[in-house]
């Protein structure tokens, strides 16, 4: 059952090294990764893999002496390019604005004078409002507002979900859309969940580089409840090796965090099938430090916080990838960096604000009919044979993931348990 | 409740006052009478209080769980006792007294102890009898409800007087609470704060056979017993083989000794002594700079303790292994707080595993735990001193005197000073003060070569970037690491010299200075008995000179209690 990471039992870690390109002390490189010279002159802050077969790191890592490697993921964000050229015209407007345009400039006009404030807020409120207490969130479908506007920029960060060559146009199971290019220079890039919701004040932010929404789900993951592990098994050579097994899971175990809220490395977790839990069991190669997967559904558990039945704290969900890989870039201080990519359910990109029912849409100001126009505007994905219609937008999110003892769950129990 | 608060302070005066009255009426039942819950009173002859031993908080809990039930809550602050330098918390029980503060904690707790007691849900396992009217007095039934009870919280019958006092108070508090068992409640919370229960009191009369020597009696043995292995009050067969006089037989007493080392309940005694011996109570203090020591939190400083101890009663206990293995042994017990720390797996999401490190891991025994390296350390840093004291004092038994009150520690505490980048070197530039020299040559020759774990005892191999040289001497043995440090400790005839002592002075609560020829002659029973700690604890619990008083001559009439009449 034990899969402890890498070939050694204790390793030494200086504090927060993950977060940056912060060299390894000297001598305290005990086990797997960190008993290696870097493996590339640099990588990018918060960027996505830079290297690939056609660029080599400089030196690669000695493997594991047992071929195992765990990790636990610490960062787990919306990759979004900072800046303003994404969205040129400022990020999508909020409910208010939203509906205040429906109307024509005179009213607008009138309403936006602080005298008839009561009567904009009532008005716009019931903007979000339908009947048999439908709200514009809670069920968006029943709602036809004019689509967010996307991304317009070039760059995006992401994965070539349809193959090397292709260039969005679309085939049996996709349909044709416009592919991003990487700030690396990488082609191909499909991330069109980044470019319906990529100019939201949630993604975007005020000042362009990055809103609550990526704050929030790092606070949902420094919180422990979407804790997610990485073990790797079967890793003899960061050059070149086929077959390497890869089990991305939840875990119930929270991270332990230091006093400023980063995650600690070389702390233990356990893979189990209790609560709602997700076990990937996926394959792959490493090629120049890069490790790739094949496509595969992705699962992972996604928790809106603690609350009961009636609350939309405490609500279950996931992040399901349809034909989800991973592609992560092997680090010189022993970390993963990298992206999960893969086709997602047009109605799980809102999930959230979807719970938030009423309050998302009122207090928050989100249009999610707005946002799901936009999303299907952009849908690329899961092509319904039927009606020719993708169902499911391509995503990604961006991992860093820490060295960590990973126990995966027993043999026995994994298979009582399905 | 009034009327209850009323009574109360009375049964504090009146308990206080029966203190000698009832000690001496123990002292002096006939041998007949002990069997019963009650002895009956008679003229003194000769027997004498020789101590007062405070109870620890750990002694009180595990009292109070032993007579009631462990799901009596005890909750309160303990007024903590004060340890003597260079001795054991056991040795300051003999000194300590209560404040008034103190005092008012103990009735804080025993009026929540004796309300748990006689609630609804728990009366039934203590009151044998029924009231004639639950809402009155009832005479019969609280003597037979009060008597066994005072046994076990005395650790001897009830004298007749003492039992009319908590009968009648029952009785007092009966009416104005208009009920039976509040009465109880009111008489049980005043034999709480009785010092008859705070301390152990012991009592000795004239040994025949060694004229100049008083010897203990039974009752006083089986709490020595009790308390010396168990680290609890004597249970009902202790009480009884002492009703019975059997604890003066030495063959009887080794027979229940051994009985005693072989129970469960030694891992309990075992726990204390080393609590006691490795100063534990710096646990309840330590702090740690949190951002200079991320690993550091409130489960890690609670399971430092808890895994020294487990390695140790795994160890001495549950393997019977020598003791000197302490220093040596790369076995130990994780939790998933203290794997990070150690940057070690642990499977169980929750709760305590055996670990054993790799052969020439540098955490050989003890001394490469976390919980010894933290406690021994600073706040913000290692210590090599401090290490080096504790390794002199509690493992060597060679006090070290304190540094002077003028002492500058500035180069020390340079710990970011890239010039002086590692301990060793700032502890050099510390030193060339003739003064502080000839301390700092006995400690830190030791506790450097614990300088490859930090303040709270992660491994580290470079300060400041510069590598950390862990060699280190000990009375000219040159060795490296906490690893070579565990072997020349092993090896040293000091360091079970040392655990003799102090199994000695724990049972006798009293340092074992002045007995050199009796250590030495434990000490050599010890190695032949291979270092065991059962085998000490059973030789100690059964040496006759446990249960001996010498009489300091101008001591005699001072000491002598004869109130009993009055």
């Amino acid at each position: 059952m034990s899969n402890m990471h890498s070939n050694h039992d204790r390793r030494s870690f200086p504090t927060g090294w993950w977060r940056g390109a912060r060299p390894v002390a000297s001598g305290a490189l005990a086990i797997g990764l960190l008993a290696v010279a870097p493996i590339a002159g640099h990588h990018l802050v918060g960027g996505s893999p830079a290297r690939s077969a056609e660029n080599p790191p400089a030196k690669l890592p000695a493997p594991p002496r047992d071929g195992t490697l765990g990790f636990v993921v610490a960062q787990f964000v919306s990759p979004i390019v900072p800046g303003n050229d994404a969205c040129p015209h400022g990020t999508a407007p909020r409910l208010r604005e939203e509906y205040l345009r429906t109307l024509p400039d005179a009213e607008q006009a009138r309403l936006r004078l602080k005298d008839n404030e009561k009567e904009l807020v009532s008005r716009w409120h019931a903007y979000a409002l339908g009947p048999n207490e439908t709200n514009v969130c809670s069920q968006p479908d029943m709602f036809t507002h004019t689509p967010y506007p996307g991304v317009e920029s070039r760059y995006g960060w992401g994965l070539n979900l349809g193959g090397r060559n292709a260039a969005g146009a679309g085939d049996n199971t996709t349909c044709a859309h416009d592919k991003f290019q990487s700030p690396t220079g990488e082609q191909g890039i499909d991330n069109q969940e980044y470019r319906a919701t990529g100019c939201t004040l949630e993604m975007r932010g005020v000042d362009g580089n990055g809103g609550d929404a990526l704050t929030g789900m790092q606070q949902f993951h420094n919180s422990g409840q979407w804790t997610q592990v990485i073990l790797l098994k079967g890793v003899h050579s960061f050059v070149h090796q086929d077959n390497v097994e890869v089990i991305y899971a939840n875990t119930a175990d929270r991270p332990i965090l230091d006093s400023k809220g980063q995650f600690l490395p070389g702390m233990s977790f356990t893979v189990n099938d209790t609560g709602a839990r997700h076990r990937n069991v996926l394959h792959g190669r490493i090629d120049n430090g890069v490790l790739t997967t094949e496509p595969a559904d992705i699962k992972l558990a996604q928790t809106w916080g603690q609350g009961g039945p009636r609350d939309i704290r405490g609500n279950r969900s996931a992040y399901h990838y349809h034909k989800g890989r991973l592609r992560l870039e092997f680090q010189p201080d022993g970390s993963l960096r990298g992206l999960v990519g893969g086709y997602r359910n047009l109605f799980d990109v809102i999930v959230s604000s979807s719970l938030g029912g009423e309050g998302a849409a009122i207090v928050a100001g989100i249009d999610c009919s707005a946002e799901m126009a936009s999303l299907k505007k952009y849908a690329d994905g899961m092509r319904d044979p039927k009606t020719g219609q993708c169902t499911a937008v391509s995503s990604a999110m961006r991992i860093g993931a820490i060295p960590a003892f990973v126990a995966d769950l027993p043999t026995a129990q994994r298979t009582a348990s399905r | 409740m009034k009327s209850i608060r009323r009574l109360s302070s009375l049964a504090l005066i009146c308990a206080s006052a029966s203190l000698l009255a009832g000690t001496v009426a123990s002292l002096t039942a006939p041998a007949g009478a002990q069997g019963t819950a009650v002895a009956s009173a008679s003229p003194i002859d000769a027997p004498q209080i020789v101590a007062m031993r405070r109870l620890t908080e750990a002694q009180y809990r595990n009292a109070i769980a032993d007579i009631f039930g462990p799901d009596i809550k005890v909750a309160g602050r303990f007024e903590p006792v004060v340890r003597p330098v260079h001795e054991l918390i056991a040795s300051g029980s003999r000194e300590a007294a209560i404040s008034p503060l103190g005092l008012e904690q103990f009735d804080s707790m025993a009026r929540n102890i004796a309300a748990q007691v006689f609630d609804e849900k728990h009366s039934g396992q203590f009151i044998p009898c029924h009231p004639q009217d639950n809402a009155k007095a009832d005479d019969a039934c609280a003597t037979a409800t009060l008597a066994p009870l005072g046994r076990y919280l005395f650790r001897r019958p009830l004298t007749t007087q003492e039992l009319v006092l908590y009968v009648k108070m029952a009785g007092l508090a009966a009416g104005p609470t208009g009920s039976f068992n509040g009465g109880l409640e009111l008489a049980l919370s005043a034999m709480l704060v009785s010092p008859n229960f705070l301390y152990i009191v012991e009592t000795a009369q004239p040994d025949p056979a060694h004229p100049g020597v008083l010897a203990l009696d039974n009752y006083s043995r089986a709490a020595r017993l009790s308390f010396t292995l168990w680290n609890s009050t004597p249970n009902a067969v202790l009480l009884d083989a002492a009703a019975a006089g059997r604890l003066t037989d030495p063959a009887q007493l080794a027979e229940i000794a051994r009985g005693m080392v072989a129970s469960p309940r030694f891992e309990q005694g075992v726990r204390a002594f080393f609590t006691d011996m490795l100063l534990f109570e710096r646990f309840d203090n330590l702090s740690k700079d949190p951002v200079l020591f991320p690993y550091y939190n409130a489960q890690v400083g609670q399971a430092m303790p808890e895994q020294m101890l487990r390695t140790i009663v795994d160890e001495l206990v549950t393997r019977g292994g020598d003791y000197r293995q302490l220093f040596t042994t790369n076995r130990t017990w994780m939790t998933r707080a203290l794997g990070g720390l150690y940057q070690v797996p642990v499977h169980k999401s929750a709760g305590w595993e055996p670990y054993t490190f790799a052969p020439g891991d540098d955490r050989a025994g003890i001394l490469g735990q976390a919980g010894f390296l933290a406690i021994y350390s600073q706040t913000g840093r290692s210590s090599p001193t401090l290490r080096g004291r504790a390794v002199r004092e509690l493992l060597m038994c060679q006090p070290v005197p304190n540094p002077p009150g003028n002492v500058n520690f500035t180069a020390v505490q340079d710990t970011k000073n890239k010039a002086v980048p590692t301990a060793r070197i700032r502890l050099s530039a510390h030193v060339t003060d003739d003064n502080c020299a000839g301390c700092h040559k006995l400690t830190d020759p030791v506790g450097l070569s614990l300088e490859r774990f930090d303040g709270i005892g992660s491994w580290r191999t470079t300060e400041n970037g510069a590598p950390i040289d862990p060699s280190g001497n000990l009375d000219k043995t040159v060795f490296s690491g906490a690893a070579g440090l565990g072997k020349v400790l092993a090896e040293s005839p000091d360091t079970h010299q040392c655990a003799a002592s102090r199994a000695l002075e724990y049972a006798r609560a009293m340092p074992s200075d002045d007995d050199g020829d009796l250590v030495e002659a434990l000490d050599k029973q010890f190695a032949a008995d291979g270092y065991s700690i059962k085998a000490l604890f059973l030789r100690v619990a059964t040496l006759p000179e446990n249960y001996q008083v010498k009489i300091p001559a101008l001591q005699t009439g001072a000491t002598r209690v004869s109130m009993a009449n009055q």
